[in-house]
């Protein structure tokens, strides 16, 4: 029965339905004729060519032959797959409601036409420092200035054994902070950083006037400007900021200063210098150090950058800009407090510093505002000091590397730099030693 | 097979004797080679004692894995001499934390009632009201300028309470933005005004956040259920604590009694299962944990510093009507905290309850919800809580802790009224205590 019956079922399927099975004709019809001028690119076809028809997408039946949808299933009060869905009219509320329509546009106050850039803390500059360069109107230096360096040198201002301390304290971030096997960079990168400022306060037996020092996290900084007649904002929370008594001495002098005004600033050119940053209607133009007046600490000195968190992990060059971008914004919105608000060269340039991490490299800067006159691009420049991709050790290794039963690469830590903490506790010791 | 044939060869045998059964042949036979077997142990103690060398045979013990007290013990036992010879201290932890059951989870910041009198019957700890003399640090702390200190102390107070601008927090989050903040700047600053006091502070090492973690056993109980019932199992408890900030430094703190003192006072006995407490039982990694793992070389505890969450605050339990209970939670965190933080320290130096410690360890914490302040010591004299060990042991674990009190009354604008001076001083005090 089987043998008799399956041939026949067999004929059946080999019937002819007009589709080519075949696979060596399937595809696009070979053209017969000569070839189009315009070879056809990994782009697409040529400019004003046809698709041709297998990207060529279908309209739907219902769009091809209207007719369709006058059948529809609305008297029949139920769904039926094979009739058309009944169109409805748009209901309207006839009134506006804010919960769900949202404000009406330029209803709130602080609506303004003039759009405004926004750097906040998440922004990632896609020019980096380059970029930030030319938004804060600075002139970049690479290395240290010497105060740093003279600061760095002298084996006064070093801890008791301190390269020992040190390792001690990237152990304990890497390897000993918690009691898993593994630890996350969002783990360990805070905890390094909070570990080498723990060595640095503890100087404090040496240089007491380091104890006059106040740390705030989370404080809100505010400062607008504007350049080349965009307006900007740096606004929101940024890292830890290490907060004087005293401000910190300009690094550069007058002559420096002044040399400043023949250099020219790189331009983007044809990238638009506001690329990555935040563009909005409501704003408010604020300028603001986050802290009341008549506050004990007045003067940033340093702002310290932890980046271990997986969703806000940056590269180093966008973290540069970032630490630029906020050095920048909290000596603005502190020249501000004290000079006012009128475009001017400053008498005595403010300084920041900045450090970042990501738990193993360590970006150095240090700023100097030099002036509020930011909208032309010539003039008096600011300057920024940079030391980028400090390494402060080479590898962790949380297990050994074993190769044929011989451990090739023990565990631990491999290529510690002593130079960079140096660095981390000169930009410290500023302006106390 | 073997079996079988050896059957059949005895077969003819014992039916020559008696004409028996199958069955009855092969017991009269295991009664033979019983005999043959006493036989040969009767005989071994004899050739001992004429001949000097050691036997040639294995002592005769019991059974490991046999249904039976003895098996249990030999078990037991196993198990205590496998800790003891561990080569390493990371081994050693493993080892003793190895066998997972279902433990009592301890929370320090509870809000059970009267949670401290059943935390010191737990760890066997003496609450003693007030602090333990101290005579070293009371020359360091006249030296301290306390207006300076005031000053710092009321500069972070007003930098987070009133200079930095700071947005109004999320639904019960207020803590996130006046104490937190204030305790964690506040440690720094301090340990740095204080570093030239207290040289222990300059080689000390600070962690914000730490895990700290204890696991131990106390009591018995039977097995009310499941395929182990009805035998007889030790009570066993887990603290996951976390400290808002705590400092730990290279060598140990000086003690405060020595270790034989018995304090004269009471612990509280409970009669009952900590299920009524109530407790709850879970089952994960037994973990022991100072906050850093052994390597490190500051393994000894200095002070911690818990923040009272706002489900604990003062306000809400009087409102709730629970006045009796403000103070006891400050104790139950106090109790629990350091008895885990201490505990987890003598087991990093190798003690455990069968090999009980032969110095007393030291710990101190501060317990605050940012406005009351509440100091604790502890001494760890004894880590031999299980029934077994707790045999003839006279020893306590001390707990000394004052009643909480304000630092400030309140702050209007950049003023802090009614600052207390004592609350600072005996912070001061915590702080240059130092090892001798």
């Amino acid at each position: 029965m089987l043998c008799l019956r399956s041939p026949a079922g067999r004929a059946v399927n080999w019937a002819s339905c007009g589709q080519r099975r075949t696979k060596m004709y399937y595809g696009p019809r070979r053209p017969r004729g000569p070839l189009p001028r315009t070879p056809w690119t990994v782009r697409g076809p040529p400019p004003g060519a046809k698709l041709p028809w297998y990207l060529q997408k279908v309209p739907p039946v219902r769009e091809q032959v209207p007719e369709l949808d006058t059948v529809t299933y609305e008297g029949k009060m139920y769904r039926v797959p094979w009739l058309a869905k009944p169109r409805r009219q748009q209901w309207e509320r006839g009134w506006h409601d804010p919960r769900f329509d949202g404000p009406r546009p330029g209803a709130l106050p602080s609506h303004k036409e003039r759009p405004c850039y926004i750097c906040q803390q998440l922004t990632r500059l896609l020019e980096g420092v380059k970029q930030a360069l030319w938004l804060t109107k600075t002139k970049r230096i690479d290395g240290l200035p010497q105060q740093i360096l003279s600061l760095m040198t002298d084996t006064a201002n070093q801890l008791e054994n301190q390269d020992e301390r040190v390792q001690n304290a990237i152990s304990h971030a890497r390897f000993w902070v918690s009691s898993e096997e593994e630890i996350m960079e969002e783990t360990y990168c805070p905890v390094l950083l909070e570990d080498l400022l723990h060595l640095c306060t503890t100087m404090a037996a040496k240089h007491p006037l380091l104890a006059k020092r106040m740390v705030a996290r989370d404080f809100r900084v505010a400062a607008t400007w504007e350049r080349e007649s965009i307006l900007l904002q740096v606004r929101g929370i940024n890292g830890k900021l290490l907060n004087a008594v005293n401000p910190l001495e300009p690094v550069a002098s007058k002559d420096e200063i002044l040399t400043t005004e023949n250099d020219v600033l790189e331009t983007l050119y044809p990238i638009a210098p506001t690329i990555d940053l935040q563009e909005v209607n409501i704003y408010e133009t604020r300028n603001d150090t986050g802290f009341q007046l008549g506050y004990p600490y007045p003067h940033p000195h340093t702002i310290y950058f932890a980046h271990g968190d997986k969703y806000h992990r940056m590269q180093p060059e966008q973290l540069r800009a970032k630490m630029l971008m906020f050095a920048f914004g909290n000596a603005l919105a502190k020249a501000r407090v004290l000079y006012g608000d009128k475009p001017r060269v400053l008498e005595k340039p403010i300084v920041v510093q900045s450090v970042g991490t990501d738990g193993q490299r360590f970006q150095f800067m240090v700023f100097q505002l030099n002036t509020t006159d930011l909208d032309p691009s010539h003039g008096v420049k600011n300057l920024v000091w940079i030391d980028a991709d400090q390494l402060l050790y080479e590898k962790a290794r949380h297990r050994p590397q074993i190769r044929k039963k011989v451990v090739t690469i023990p565990a631990g830590i491999h290529g510690y730099q002593p130079d960079t903490f140096k660095k981390f506790l000169a930009f410290y010791l500023h302006g106390v030693v | 097979m073997l079996r079988d044939q050896s059957r059949y060869s005895a077969l003819p045998e014992t039916s020559f004797f008696l004409p028996v059964g199958n069955m009855a042949a092969h017991r009269i036979r295991r009664l033979l080679c019983n005999c043959r077997q006493l036989h040969s142990e009767a005989l071994a103690p004899a050739t001992t004692t004429t001949t000097a060398p050691p036997s040639l045979y294995p002592p005769v013990v019991f059974s490991i894995t046999a249904k039976s007290q003895a098996a249990q013990r030999r078990r037991r036992e196993r198990l205590y001499q496998e800790v003891h010879d561990a080569p390493s201290l990371e081994e050693k932890l493993r080892i003793f934390g190895r066998n997972q059951r279902l433990k009592y989870v301890v929370y320090p910041q509870t809000w059970a009632l009267n949670a401290d009198r059943w935390y010191q019957d737990f760890t066997k700890t003496v609450f003693v009201p007030g602090l333990p003399a101290q005579e070293e640090t009371g020359g360091e702390a006249s030296r301290v300028d306390l207006s300076e200190l005031r000053s710092v102390v009321c500069d972070v107070l007003l930098q987070e309470l009133f200079y930095q601008r700071k947005r109004t927090p999320y639904l019960f989050r207020a803590i996130d933005q006046g104490p937190a903040p204030f305790l964690t700047h506040l440690v720094p600053a301090l340990t740095a005004y204080l570093a030239s006091h207290n040289p222990v502070l300059v080689s000390s090492s600070i962690d914000f956040k730490p895990d700290v973690n204890f696991y131990w056993l106390r009591g018995e109980t039977v097995v009310p259920r499941g395929h182990r019932k009805g035998r007889i199992d030790p009570l066993r408890f887990q603290i996951d604590d976390k400290p808002h900030c705590q400092l730990r430094i290279p060598k140990q703190l000086s003690e405060f009694v020595p270790l034989d003192y018995v304090a004269p006072e009471e612990i509280p006995v409970f009669k009952v299962l900590p299920d009524k407490l109530p407790l709850f039982k879970r089952q994960y990694d037994n973990k022991i944990f100072i906050g850093s793992k052994v390597a490190d070389p500051c393994l000894y505890g200095h002070t911690q510093f818990h923040l009272l969450p706002s489900r604990l605050k003062r306000e809400r339990l009087i409102r709730l009507g629970l006045t009796d209970q403000t103070e006891v939670v400050y104790r139950a965190n106090g109790i629990a905290s350091l008895f885990a933080w201490t505990g987890a320290q003598a087991m990093y130096q190798g003690f455990w309850s069968e090999a009980d410690v032969t110095r007393p360890f030291v710990s101190q914490a501060v317990i605050t919800d940012g406005r009351y302040f509440a100091f604790f010591c502890y001494q760890l004299n004894t880590l031999a809580l299980t029934v077994d060990a707790d045999k003839n042991n006279p020893r306590k674990n001390i707990c000394w802790g004052t009643e909480s009190k304000p630092l400030y009354q309140a702050i209007e604008d950049n003023d802090v009224k009614g600052f207390d001076d004592e609350v600072l001083l005996q912070l001061v005090n915590f702080f240059l205590h130092r090892p001798k």
